[in-house]
């Protein structure tokens, strides 16, 4: 970087997309100029050419002002692309974890730590299983890591078998120089038949807490997961930070939610109250890919109780298995329903892997990102977060469009990256608009009126229960809505007479009198049915 | 995608109509495949108890069994002293000159692979039932890892694929009986006989399970395709599994997937290798998916550098020449998405997503 850089890129580099988007400085503060995507891997000098040639293009005289002046085009360009400074976060590869314990009970704690933190999880335990079929797990070259844990002190049925599975793994990890492996809780003590004096390796060993410890339960063994997992630009390692920043610069709860290539992301953080520190809370669940890397059955029927389009099984599934291989391609025509159709069953998988998140306050602002929601409209993403996450409440919604928050996540120093964050959030945050979920209503020809007050005036619209409500409200524009319903329902707190502020979005406002949680015909015709319905107003952009 | 126009007006070129002009640019942005690799190491899985046969090092011909998979693999215990004192996990073990080698469970062991030391025991992996694993390439065994695998550093060079199953084989690459068809061919099963036993056939778009059972019946190594479905794929694995269960195996068959699941024709610049390749030796590696040939001579030379093919989506295996970016335009579906010109045949320059196109190096 040079002293005194007036522009530079921001480059998040992920499992199935690699993108980047040119930041400037323009009157006294940073913004974002310009963004561009590609498949993984790209060429990220080929991407910030074509952005310096866009802006130029567009805009010499601020491109002048940015520090972007050609000597001749087009090689000045891409020596000028290539001379700006970056700031990069790659995304740690998917790797698999291996946890095992004497038992299945003793398994289960540890399993769900690791697949909280991003691991591709696999379980064994000497429950029923031959030692052999272990030894063969652990030697199976997929396996990254390996977390063997037991309780401290040792529970009843773990002592017996303890000294056996110590054998066991030292067996096999004398083999695997190179594998990482975690001891937890009372299997430390098997560190010395596992790290026999003077043996020569490449992974580490390293001694974890009990699965079960902290508050909550849990946590200090998730957080050494992490650790593990990713390296220091990893932007889902880092959004805890950057979730928490936002919180801190917004003053609101915010819920990041991303579905990727590799794992969905939930992060949950609240702003410091009279001075304090912040609370943020992140999982990390591979479950919650967009597409498993082998989609199973259950990975179907889960796409297939979302999907608009007629497919039988057979045909889902190998669509599903093109999208794993080419996560980018086939998304014209009906591609980018099934994306999203995909997005909402990974989404679903997030959500029932995070009950603790979810039981948490709601948010003022739920941030989409990641690649599943990249070619939808604006508002049918948001439709997609409110068919799956049925939280009764009114949020804002707001997508992540050009991926930056991954790469403003890495910035190490948290003042300058609140002070990056508190000048790009207006351009790093496209507002998609405002849900509002009423839970409790009663079947009828009408659960009540609702009024908004804009600045262009009021309207007044009946309530249709079971039914979707969009208000036209656009981006930029804060309205109060009020609601008053004929029974007393959930909305946050339970009542009739509501008042909510709601801000205005690509999708306006969508006030959804669906029942919580969702129910969706059985028959797949009258589903499909229902849910293009209820899409069908929100691709505005779809053929006719 | 027929209906893609630009997301903003922009100034009309020329009196065709034509939404903005086309140009070479933006080449670098499209997605790059590799079309051959000059190293290829190609790797075989063991399990623990699976006997390695050769030794790091060693140059192998195609052919040469490298190692014998135990089929019955189970564990039986020894005491600790029947063991050299500094054995460790991974070893051969053989009860023979070992008076202190007594089995307690099973009979008449006499090799095994120590697996792990408890209690003052020994746990062996054993096993009655072996079976040859061959190595399909010439080169040199570069690591054995007991339990884990063989990796060779193999003659020649690997044309990438996305997915391989079954087992490394090799054979004569054959076109199939009708050389025009290599790209878009089907494999149906009344067209195999016994005189194609011995090749490794190229089909050009699809195949379904029982020509590729039909096929292995009838001794044809493997079966190199564009796609696979997921159905086909499926019913393959489970006649493969079948197979392995059986005592009499037939010798290994592999299908090589060049492309992945939706049908589509196979790439011409591969193609063109596979032409070239025709009538040689070659060989189909699982670990990587990939067709490996020692062929020195024969030349292939890389298409054209603005070559574009249309990897999915509406025109998926069409190919033509780059004409430069489109920017975001607007596909069918009412999705925007970043493009660029692709000039088909004699047509006028059509925008094409991005995402869905790739160019070979």
């Amino acid at each position: 970087m040079t002293s005194d850089p007036r522009a530079f890129l921001a480059v998040d580099q992920g499992a199935a997309t690699t993108s980047a988007a040119l930041i400037g400085r323009l009157a006294h503060r940073w913004r974002v100029i310009g963004s561009l995507a590609t498949p993984a891997p790209g060429d990220v000098d080929a991407i910030g050419t074509e952005l310096v040639r866009r802006v130029h293009a567009a805009d010499p005289d601020l491109a002048d002002g940015l520090g972007l002046t050609i000597a001749g085009a087009p090689a000045g360009i891409a020596e000028l692309a290539s001379d700006l400074p970056r700031l990069v976060a790659r995304s740690a590869p998917a790797r698999t974890l291996l946890a095992m314990a004497v038992s299945d009970r003793a398994l289960e704690p540890l399993a769900t730590a690791a697949r909280k933190t991003g691991w591709r999880t696999r379980g064994a335990s000497l429950d029923g299983r031959d030692p052999l079929q272990l030894t063969a797990a652990i030697l199976d070259r997929d396996v990254d890591v390996i977390l063997v844990g037991a309780g401290d002190p040792p529970g009843a049925d773990e002592r017996r078998q303890l000294d056996e599975l110590g054998a066991v793994v030292a067996g096999a990890v004398a083999r695997r120089p190179e594998l990482t492996v975690i001891l937890a809780g009372a299997m430390a003590d098997q560190l010395a038949r596992i790290e026999p004096g003077g043996a020569e390796r490449g992974g580490e060993i390293l001694l974890g807490p009990p699965a079960t410890a902290g508050d909550p339960p849990g946590d200090p063994l998730q957080r050494l997961l992490d650790d593990v997992r990713g390296g220091p630009d990893d932007p889902r390692r880092a959004a805890g930070r950057i979730t928490a920043a936002l919180a801190d610069v917004l003053d609101r709860r915010i819920e990041l939610i991303e579905i990727g290539f590799d794992g969905g992301l939930r992060a949950t953080a609240s702003p410091g109250v009279e001075g304090g520190e912040g609370t943020s809370q992140v999982s990390i669940v591979a479950d919650a890919a967009l597409v498993p890397p082998d989609p199973d059955d259950v990975t179907v029927d889960r796409v297939l109780a979302w999907a608009t389009i007629s497919l039988d099984r057979h045909r889902l599934r190998d669509r599903l298995r093109e999208l794993r291989l080419w996560p980018w391609s086939g998304i014209a025509g009906d591609g980018a329903r099934l994306r999203l159709a995909a997005a909402r069953a990974a989404l679903g998988v997030l959500i029932d892997a995070t009950p603790d998140q979810s039981a948490l306050p709601a948010p003022d602002l739920v941030v989409i990102a990641g690649g599943a929601f990249a070619a939808a409209p604006g508002p049918a993403v948001a439709l997609a977060l409110a068919d799956v996450v049925r939280r009764p409440a009114a949020v804002a919604i707001a997508q992540d469009h050009a991926r930056l928050l991954g790469a403003l996540g890495v910035i190490p120093d948290p003042i300058e990256r609140r002070q990056a964050l508190a000048d790009l959030v207006d351009d790093v945050l496209a507002p998609l608009g405002s849900v509002v979920i009423p839970a409790g209503i009663r079947a009828g020809a009408s659960a009540g009126r609702l009024t908004i007050h804009a600045g262009t005036g009021a309207s007044d619209s009946d309530l249709v229960p079971g039914g979707l409500e969009l208000v036209d409200l656009p981006p930029g524009e804060v309205a109060t809505a009020e609601f008053a319903f004929r029974d007393s329902v959930r909305l946050g707190a339970r009542g009739r007479r509501f008042a909510v502020d709601v801000a205005g979005g690509l999708g306006g406002l969508l006030v959804d009198l669906r029942d919580v949680p969702l129910r969706l015909p059985d028959r797949p015709e009258r589903r499909r049915e229902l849910l293009d319905a209820w899409q069908e107003s929100l691709w505005v952009t779809r053929d006719r | 995608m027929g209906d893609a126009r630009p997301m903003t007006a922009t100034a009309r070129a020329g009196g065709n109509g034509a939404t903005s002009r086309p140009h070479g640019r933006g080449l670098d942005l499209v997605a790059r495949r590799s079309l051959l690799s000059d190293v290829a190491e190609v790797g075989f899985r063991l399990a623990p108890g699976d006997r390695p046969l050769v030794a790091a090092g060693d140059a192998i011909v195609a052919g040469t069994t490298i190692a014998e998979r135990v089929r019955d693999p189970h564990l039986v215990d020894v005491p600790a002293a029947a063991a050299d004192p500094d054995a460790r996990s991974g070893d051969r073990w053989s009860s023979v000159g070992r008076p202190l080698a007594r089995v307690r469970r099973g009979n008449e062991t006499e090799i095994g692979e120590l697996i792990y030391e408890h209690g003052g025991r020994w746990r062996l992996a054993v096993g009655e039932h072996l079976e040859p694993i061959d190595c399909p390439v010439a080169g040199v065994v570069r690591e054995i890892r007991p339990g884990i695998g063989i990796r060779v550093r193999a003659e020649g060079r690997a044309l990438p694929g996305v997915e391989a199953l079954g087992d490394p084989t090799n054979g004569r690459l054959s076109l199939g009986s009708d050389r025009g068809d290599i790209r878009y061919g089907r494999l149906r099963s009344t067209s195999l006989d016994v005189g194609l036993a011995g090749t490794i056939l190229v089909i050009g778009s699809r195949v379904d399970a029982e020509a590729l059972t039909r096929a292995r019946a009838m001794g044809v190594r493997g079966v190199v395709v564009s796609g696979l479905a997921g159905k086909e794929r499926r019913d393959f694995l489970a006649s493969e599994a079948r197979q392995r269960a059986s005592l009499h195996r037939l010798p290994p068959f592999a299908v090589l997937i060049l492309d992945g699941v939706i049908r589509r024709p196979i790439a011409g610049p591969i193609a063109a290798v596979l032409e070239a390749l025709a009538g040689s030796t070659v060989a189909i590696s699982v670990d990587p998916p990939a067709l490996v040939f020692d062929a020195p001579k024969v030349r292939v030379d890389p298409p054209p550098a603005e070559h574009v093919r249309v990897r999915s989506g509406e025109h998926a295996g069409e190919e033509g020449r780059w004409a430069g970016l489109a920017g975001i335009r607007r596909f069918a579906g009412g999705t925007f998405l970043e493009a660029g010109w692709v000039v088909f045949g004699d047509d006028p320059p059509r925008p094409v997503p991005l995402a869905d196109l790739e160019r070979f190096v």
